[in-house]
């Protein structure tokens, strides 16, 4: 394993925070789906929670302090219904991918390949909720980059 | 205490690409540049020519630039053939454009201001060229990860978008 540098520690504390917003989102965003987008959601949520944990044990491994959890976070509009719902969840990834984006740079070796691959999954994913929600393009061109 | 989305998200992410010393130093390029093509009309008389160095190793990233511009000439090419794709393949077309101008922005390489020849031709079958297309996306997703993995922090970041974006369109493609 790679030595732990302090602008990686800093930049997986920012990770497990966006994580931790990610699989708080998903509760409310799964009680308006039903059938394969709500089974689509709980795989996503569960995507989450193992890269939360791995980030526990990574930068409790590494020494560092752990952000902690919120009661709740503030989401960017109301879920009223499934379309509202798909949207969030569209806006939880795209989100996501940010922080893991910022992560590569942060990192070297395997920990830069993990930040890589959840970079990539939240852009996969963020697409594969744009077609459940009809939104079109279903790619933006620089997954992770803040408009 | 609640986190604001935005808040949160803009505290976080760093320019991922800061380096505006390129420009300064393309133009020290051009000017070296300027001063080598009047130093070969010129014969040195001393027989040391101070401009005769190695030559720069190309960067390891210059042939991607060719790969971007060659995927968004292949999707350009698929969209004209099949109509009935165009809706999504003209964003995957734009997006391989992007990489490549934001790969010649860090590379320094000049962008070609004509369309390249170098595209495939597009199947007259839509899921013959679908196939094509996703294979050409995965080939291009593995190399830009692996770019990512071999590349200083500064080029990490955009190299990593890419291939996120790369696997998107694998993605888009199903």
């Amino acid at each position: 394993m790679n030595t732990p540098t302090p602008g990686a520690s800093s930049a997986h504390a920012a990770a497990l925070t966006a994580e931790y917003a990610a699989i708080w989102a998903y509760g409310p965003i799964g009680v308006r789906l039903t059938g394969p987008a709500q089974e689509a959601a709980r795989d996503a949520e569960a995507t989450h929670r193992r890269r939360r944990d791995d980030l526990v044990l990574h930068l409790t491994d590494a020494g560092a302090s752990l952000p902690a959890d919120q009661a709740g976070y503030a989401l960017p509009f109301p879920v009223t219904d499934e379309a509202s719902a798909l949207r969030l969840a569209v806006a939880v990834e795209e989100r996501t991918a940010g922080f893991w984006q910022a992560a590569v740079a942060a990192t070297s070796g395997a920990e830069r390949e993990r930040a890589l691959a959840a970079l990539v999954d939240c852009a996969v994913r963020a697409t594969r909720w744009r077609r459940t929600a009809g939104i079109t393009p279903l790619t933006t061109s620089f997954p992770g980059r803040t408009a | 205490m609640v986190l604001t989305w935005t808040v949160m998200g803009k505290t976080t992410q760093p320019d991922p690409l800061p380096d505006r010393t390129m420009r300064h130093s393309r133009r020290k390029v051009l000017r070296v540049g300027a001063l080598l093509t009047l130093g070969s009309a010129v014969p040195s008389l001393t027989g040391c020519d101070p401009f005769n160095q190695e030559p720069t190793p190309p960067d390891p990233l210059a042939p991607m630039v060719d790969e971007a511009l060659a995927l968004a000439a292949t999707y350009r090419d698929a969209a004209t053939t099949h109509p009935t794709l165009a809706g999504r393949l003209a964003p995957i077309a734009e997006a391989h454009a992007a990489h490549a101008a934001e790969l010649a922005r860090i590379t320094k390489v000049a962008l070609p201001s004509a369309t390249p020849t170098t595209s495939t031709p597009a199947d007259a079958d839509a899921d013959a060229t679908l196939t094509g297309l996703r294979e050409r996306e995965q080939t291009a997703g593995d190399s830009a990860a692996r770019a990512c993995l071999a590349a200083p922090a500064g080029r990490a970041a955009l190299l990593a978008s890419i291939a996120a974006a790369r696997a998107s369109h694998l993605e888009a493609l199903q």
